[in-house]
């Protein structure tokens, strides 16, 4: 649609329309001008606008037609033309001005807003913003003339309070935006007068008169209803930050204008006038410091981001114009500064450091007080608010560091400040140990061998933290942060130091300063730390320690962590398993939760000393040292490595600790280290070091009663490492076993976990090819299709053979003779040299199997049953050599024969499952020593004590007599089967088990028999079928051929009685 | 007063062998360092500072290696093997190549002795192919100096001490043998100046402090015998001190003259106040015979640290009477 360009033919076009209205002012006719007005070029507009405008002016001034419609369509019209044009001449702005005021405002007060509807409010305000827009800029000022003063009075007290008390949004804004264009501070997109200094200072004069109202009104909508909406809160802020901006500004204030007496001539108007003394300054920077705090804190935890820019740009843009004048709102102005440097909104970041690179250079000083302040107040302050706000105080903690830059290490300098900044950590940081789990959770042996296999998958679980003033992870992470930024800035030396003291001056401090320790040193390798843009000098980037420093801080460090009082930590109510008495309950042997000792239970000396807060309190202490030692080697990466001659024993010492966050934090931090240290996995770095280790073990084995701990090393080693490890290991195993018969008495128990753990890793390093199993040969013969002509033919071969029919078969074999004792010739040449090249880890293995002989008859049951484990192994190990094997399992005959026939239940299970292992690998050699020495006992106390458990009540099931008759009959039957024992002594098993099977007994001897039954029916199927359908038979038999007799079983035909159920389901 | 036993502040393990001799390396700039021989014919170049073998030199063939040193001046090691081998290593820059080697002829034990004269030269001397024959050469050129043969029947050569004198006089050298007897051979004169039998048993081992003038000598009986070198160079016996058990292999003098370290047969290292041969400690770690003591010759005294190796494969490093001037 193309515009009417010349300004006679729009006069002729618009003429009409303008008559029509003044002569009929409807809200039809205003529309119609309206519509016209679309119509005609903005240049031919401005020509004819004194024209347009009259009949619209008309309008508004006369009263009786004032009609909301009709006025709110002209206010539209109005804002049309002035949008579009400029005012130039000031009686038309002035008229206007006041007109539209006097809509806007109730007939009897001028300062209060009519009760108008939301429609023609925005549609006036709208029309009062076009206005001001249009204004020429040499008239525009004319309008802060002090004689203008009542009118801009009122017009200002109209917008204030329709921005502080309208409901509806959009007025509120338009209000305030109106506001905005009075005071110059307007952010629309149209250009704007730039006003020179001296117009600048004459608004301000004049503004300076409503200040006060101007800044408490706003302040009061910013800090108002905090449902208002963003959009209402960032135009208040912008017209604060405006005002304030425009009247305190330094620029003004310094040149002597400020203070001009108002000439004589303006009367009574003279006194409104504001003469912007220094007093006056000053009383005014304070009062707006009140109404400054208030708003700060009210915007700058706001949720909406733009709030928070918006407070930014406050900051900014005061700190930049009046730093001077309102020098006592520096401080609260730079910390919403600071504070926002970490706000989680990019745009407010960034908007940030841009300001503060602009302003703060000269702020040190006032920065540095600040921190101090704020140090000083943080634990109350972390002791009373919400978490919010706990969050945002910390965040600005953290800016003023970040803010402060590299100047932190000359701030730190002063020993006030760190005194006070350090304390306040310490304080805030304080951990809850009043969690009683973490006493008590223990952890098992295979957490640790678990870990061993998958070593890149696992992740133990990382334990919380619970801290005494918050809860929020994100504040322990702004506090972590906070100390980083402490170390990457901060002299490495002197920070060290300082909390070093801390650490060593009190318990309460210790593990806040430990803390604090390990972020720090990270920071100051610059890890996790987002680079430093906002700091003050953003030239020096990186941190300032060199590697060399932090090489230094990471050795006090690390020696402080690991001296022997600060890591010998009492963990555990008890000392060590070797002091536990061996009681006869089983909830000691599954290992599983230990109670804390009731009163009512004798209390363990140790349990005086230290309580369970004491003890929650050294586990934490231990983990937070054992992230720290992680983190030094995060630090130092590679550098790591030497340290790990004094680091790593210490760390695998915590690794076999049985407290499960001692043991979890010792596992994480060893995963850290062989990361750091750039280790592939946690085999090869203990294998690598394994050097190291094998010392310090080596030479604490020697001092035992100092260092109890060293075995738990050697078994967190083999638990994670390989066979290469062996070479090394040997002779650290002599020391091992050395200290152990040194101290059989006091320490065996100890001893006894490191020799399963060894027996158990050389298992697993050298596993046995088993060619030989037992029972596999005879199962085979139960063949599915049943062959009877064969079966009769091997038969009848068997039975020649057996009478010596077939001797001549003999001849063959004595062919083969001498073949075999030419082996034997050859074994004989090389014997004596396989004895001198026997692998060490068999000769390893003899020796632990002597111990076990020795220890196998220990008083202590739990040293019993861990034996009886590291003897399995050991005869696992030693299984493919028969010449090793026999003189060892001659030597422990006699004391397992006592285990297996005159121990505790659990003992004689375990023995049976040496046994067994024995069986399987020299089962002959074996076979006459069971069926003499052991066999006949076991048989007769089971037939003696069939009868009485047959007849006992449930109570039975809790005796000795009980629980021994079940491990023998669990044990029994893969013995049998293992040693492959002849056919007299099965019977005497099948004889003894029998009344096992009656029903009377108790369920588990029911079972446990069975299971006994179910062995020996594989060893030989057909004798126990026939045994058992002797006694009982379910079903009759028909022959496959009519020849043969029919069968006769005694078994047959008896009536149904309490042995018939297992009996059926053996024969099945 | 009796402190608790001290601890070895370390062990090097891993020389897969009886640890028949150790050298320190430790002034200078260099990471230091200790060598070590060992009978199954390896050195080992141990980083103090890592505390790890930084080198294995296979030197003599898999023959025990019976001596190790190293030259002030260049870095060169000496080796003697008992492959009959006196053999010459460049170690600079990492490197470990055979410079020379000199044939000894010598089946015995006895260890060499080196005599720097110059920063160029030096004097090594070895037991020769007699069993009486001691022969000094001048190194790198390979002149024979002298042979020194007793005229009297002292049996085989069993340890030497080459050192020079402060009066003007030539190097001297201090010979024990199998029967007991201390010579002491003026090496320009190639002349015998004193005898003297110090032992019923064979010299299993002798040191020298030039500074005092005064040596000790161990056998394999249960006594250590000290002796002094009067103005007229003869060797005068002095005081004896007897020991727990019997059989010394090695001896050793600290740099600053103040302790003595023996290597025991009995598994045991024994430090003594070399003023007053009062017994000071028994250090207890090993658990086979100890072949072989040093001490560091460290700048810093509080650094100096013993070496001990031992039968059993180990190598034990003890800080000991080393904080200052208040002991020893």
């Amino acid at each position: 649609m193309s515009q009417i360009n010349d300004p006679k033919v729009a006069f002729a076009y618009l003429r009409p329309a303008c008559v029509l209205l003044t002569k009929e002012p409807t809200v039809a006719n205003v529309e119609t001008l309206g519509e016209q007005l679309k119509e005609i070029h903005d240049a031919s507009l401005q020509q004819l606008q004194e024209y347009v405008l009259f009949p619209l002016r008309f309008v508004l001034k006369v009263p009786q037609l004032k009609k909301e419609k009709l006025v709110q369509a002209v206010a539209e019209a109005l804002s049309y033309v002035l949008e579009k044009t400029c005012v130039q001449s000031w009686d038309t702005l002035h008229d206007l001005f006041s007109e539209l005021c006097l809509c806007l405002c109730s007939p009897t007060d001028p300062g209060k807003p009519a009760d108008l509807s939301e429609e023609l409010k925005s549609a006036l305000l709208r029309c009062l913003d076009a206005l001001l827009h249009a204004a020429y800029g040499d008239i525009v000022f004319k309008l802060y003339e002090p004689i203008m003063l009542p009118g801009l009075g009122a017009a200002v007290s109209l917008l204030l309070a329709l921005g502080e008390k309208e409901k509806s949004r959009e007025v509120q804004a338009a209000a305030l935006r109106c506001l905005q264009s009075l005071i110059l501070h307007c952010d629309c997109t149209q250009e704007h007068v730039i006003p020179s200094s001296d117009e600048r200072c004459s608004v301000g004069s004049t503004m300076a008169s409503f200040l006060p109202g101007i800044a408490m009104a706003v302040s009061r909508i910013i800090t108002g209803n905090l449902r208002q909406g963003h959009a209402v809160t960032v135009r208040a802020i912008k017209v604060w930050c405006g005002s304030v901006g425009l009247v305190m500004e330094d620029a003004q204030l310094q040149s002597s204008k400020a203070c001009e007496t108002p000439s004589q001539e303006l009367g009574r108007i003279g006194q409104l006038v504001v003469q912007r003394a220094p007093e006056w300054v000053k009383s005014t920077a304070g009062k707006l410091s009140v109404l400054l705090k208030k708003i700060i804190s009210c915007t700058s935890a706001h949720r909406h981001w733009r709030v928070r820019l918006e407070m930014v740009e406050l900051a900014d843009h005061l700190l930049v114009a009046c730093s001077q004048s309102l020098r006592e709102c520096v401080g609260l102005l730079l910390e919403a500064l600071v504070g926002a440097v970490n706000d989680e909104e990019p745009k407010v970041r960034e908007s940030c450091s841009r300001s503060s690179d602009g302003t703060s250079q000269i702020l040190a000083d006032v920065l540095s007080e600040n921190l101090h302040s704020l140090a000083t107040s943080l634990p109350r302050l972390m002791r009373t608010s919400n978490d919010q706000k706990k969050l945002f105080v910390l965040k600005v903690f953290l800016g003023y560091f970040k803010v402060l830059g590299p100047l932190v290490s000359v701030v730190l300098n002063s020993a006030a400040h760190l005194e006070r900044i350090s304390k306040a950590l310490m304080q805030v940081l304080e951990l809850d140990v009043v969690d009683v789990r973490i006493v008590e959770e223990r952890s098992h042996g295979e957490s640790l061998e678990r870990s061993s296999g998958s070593v890149g998958s696992y992740a133990a679980h990382i334990p919380q933290k619970h801290f005494l003033y918050f809860t929020d992870e994100k504040i322990f992470s702004v506090l972590m942060e906070i100390c980083r930024t402490l170390g990457f800035y901060g002299n490495i030396y002197l920070l060290t130091d300082h909390f070093l003291d801390l650490y060593r001056q009190s318990l309460v401090y210790r593990k806040q300063a430990a803390m604090v320790l390990n972020e720090m040193v990270r920071g100051a390798a610059g890890l996790a730390m987002a680079t430093g843009a906002q700091c003050l000098d953003s030239g020096v980037q990186g941190p300032s320690a060199s590697q060399e420093d932090l090489k230094v801080a990471a050795v006090s460090i690390m020696e402080e962590y690991t001296s022997l009082t600060n890591w010998n930590l009492i963990t555990t109510c008890e000392e060590t398993d070797g002091d536990r008495q061996d009681h006869d309950t089983t909830a000691i042997a599954t290992n599983s939760l230990q109670l804390i000792p009731s009163s009512s239970a004798p209390p363990p000396p140790s349990m005086t000393t230290s309580t369970v807060h004491q003890l929650n309190s050294n586990i934490w202490q231990l983990c937070i040292q054992l992230e720290g030692l992680a983190c030094l080697a995060q630090a130092l990466g590679r550098d790591f490595r030497p340290l790990l001659m004094t680091s790593l024993y210490p760390v695998l010492e915590k690794a076999g600790e049985e407290t499960l966050l001692v043991n979890q934090a010792a596992l994480n931090s060893m995963m850290c280290i062989s990361q750091a240290c750039g280790y592939s996995s946690l085999k090869e770095l203990i294998n690598d070091n394994s050097d190291y280790l094998l010392n310090d073990i080596s030479l604490n084995l020697q001092r035992l009663s100092q260092h109890p701990q060293a075995p738990r090393v050697l078994t967190v080693m083999l638990a994670h490492s390989d066979s290469s490890l062996l070479p090394l290991i040997r002779d650290v195993v002599q020391d091992v076993l050395m200290a152990l018969d040194l101290s059989y008495n006091h320490s065996a128990a100890l001893f006894c976990s490191v020799l399963h753990a060894l027996m158990k890793a050389l298992a697993r390093w050298f596993p046995v090819s088993r060619c030989r199993t037992g029972g596999s040969a005879r199962s085979k013969t139960s063949t599915d299709d049943f062959n009877c002509r064969q079966f009769l033919l091997d038969y009848q071969k068997q039975k020649d053979l057996a009478e010596g029919v077939g001797i001549e078969v003999d001849d063959t074999e004595d062919l083969e003779v001498p073949p075999a004792s030419e082996g034997e010739d050859a074994e004989d040449i090389c014997g004596p040299d396989e004895k001198s090249e026997l692998p060490s880890h068999l000769i390893i293995t003899k020796e632990v199997a002597e111990r076990c002989v020795h220890l196998l008859s220990d008083p202590r049951l739990q040293l019993r049953l861990k034996v009886l484990e590291v003897l399995e192994l050991c005869v696992y190990v030693l299984s493919e050599r028969e010449n090793e094997l026999l003189p060892m399992a001659h030597r422990c005959w006699p004391v397992l024969r006592q285990r297996l026939t005159a121990d505790d239940p659990l003992a004689v299970l375990r023995a049976f499952r040496v046994l067994c292992t024995l069986g399987e690998a020299c089962g002959d050699f074996l076979r006459r020593r069971v069926s003499k020495e052991v066999l006949p006992r076991l048989t007769s106390s089971l037939t003696r004590q069939a009868p009485v458990s047959a007849k006992a009540g449930p109570v039975y099931t809790h005796t000795l007599a009980y629980k021994l008759q079940l491990a023998v009959l669990q044990g029994l039957g893969s013995l049998c089967q293992r040693l492959d024992l002849g056919e007299a002594d099965l019977d005497a098993v099948c004889e003894a088990c029998l009344p096992y099977l009656s029903c009377r007994q108790p369920v588990r001897l029911q079972e446990a028999c069975l299971s006994v039954f179910q062995h020996l029916i594989q060893v030989d199927p057909d004798t126990f079928w026939f045994t058992l359908n002797e006694l009982h038979c379910p079903c009759s038999y028909t022959p496959p051929h009519p020849d043969l007799p029919p069968i006769q079983l005694s078994g047959m035909g008896r009536p149904r009685d309490e042995y018939s159920d297992n009996f059926y389901f053996c024969l099945q | 007063m009796s402190l608790p036993a001290p601890h070895p502040i370390y062990t090097l393990r891993g020389a897969g062998g009886a640890l028949n001799t150790l050298h320190f390396r430790c002034h200078g700039e260099d990471p230091h360092l200790l060598f070590s021989g060992s009978g199954k014919g390896s050195i080992h170049i141990w980083n103090l500072n890592s505390r790890r073998a930084e080198k294995v030199v296979e030197a003599h063939s898999g023959s025990s290696v019976t001596w190790v040193s190293t030259l002030q001046s260049t870095d060169t090691l000496i080796s003697q093997g008992r492959d009959m081998q006196v053999c010459l290593w460049d170690l600079n820059e990492g490197r470990s190549e055979l410079l020379e080697s000199v044939w000894t002829g010598s089946v015995g034990f006895c260890q060499c002795s080196l005599l720097e004269t110059s920063p160029t030269n030096y004097l090594l001397a070895f037991a020769a192919q007699q069993t009486e024959e001691i022969k000094i050469i001048e190194l790198p050129s390979k002149n024979p100096v002298c042979t020194l043969t007793p005229k009297a029947k002292v049996g085989m050569v069993m340890c030497i001490k080459l050192w020079k004198t402060n009066s003007g006089l030539g190097p001297l050298l201090l010979a024990g043998y199998e029967d007991g007897s201390l010579l002491l051979w003026d090496v320009t004169q190639r002349a015998k100046l004193s005898q003297v039998r110090a032992h019923p048993e064979p010299v299993m081992c002798l040191t020298f402090d030039p500074r005092r003038l005064r040596g000790i000598s161990g056998s394999s009986e249960k006594k250590l015998s000290s002796w002094t070198l009067d103005s007229q160079n003869n060797i005068q016996l002095q005081d004896d001190v007897t020991l727990v058990n019997p059989g010394v292999s090695q001896l050793c003098i600290r740099e600053d003259g103040r302790i003595l370290a023996s290597a025991g047969w009995d598994d045991r290292v024994r430090i003594f106040s070399w003023k007053t041969l009062r017994p000071l400690a028994v250090l207890q770690y090993h658990t086979d015979m100890v072949l072989s003591v040093a001490f560091s010759d460290h700048q810093d005294p509080r650094q100096r640290l013993l070496a001990a190796g031992s039968k059993d494969q180990r190598i034990s490093l003890w800080s000991i009477y080393n904080d200052g001037a208040g002991k020893g």
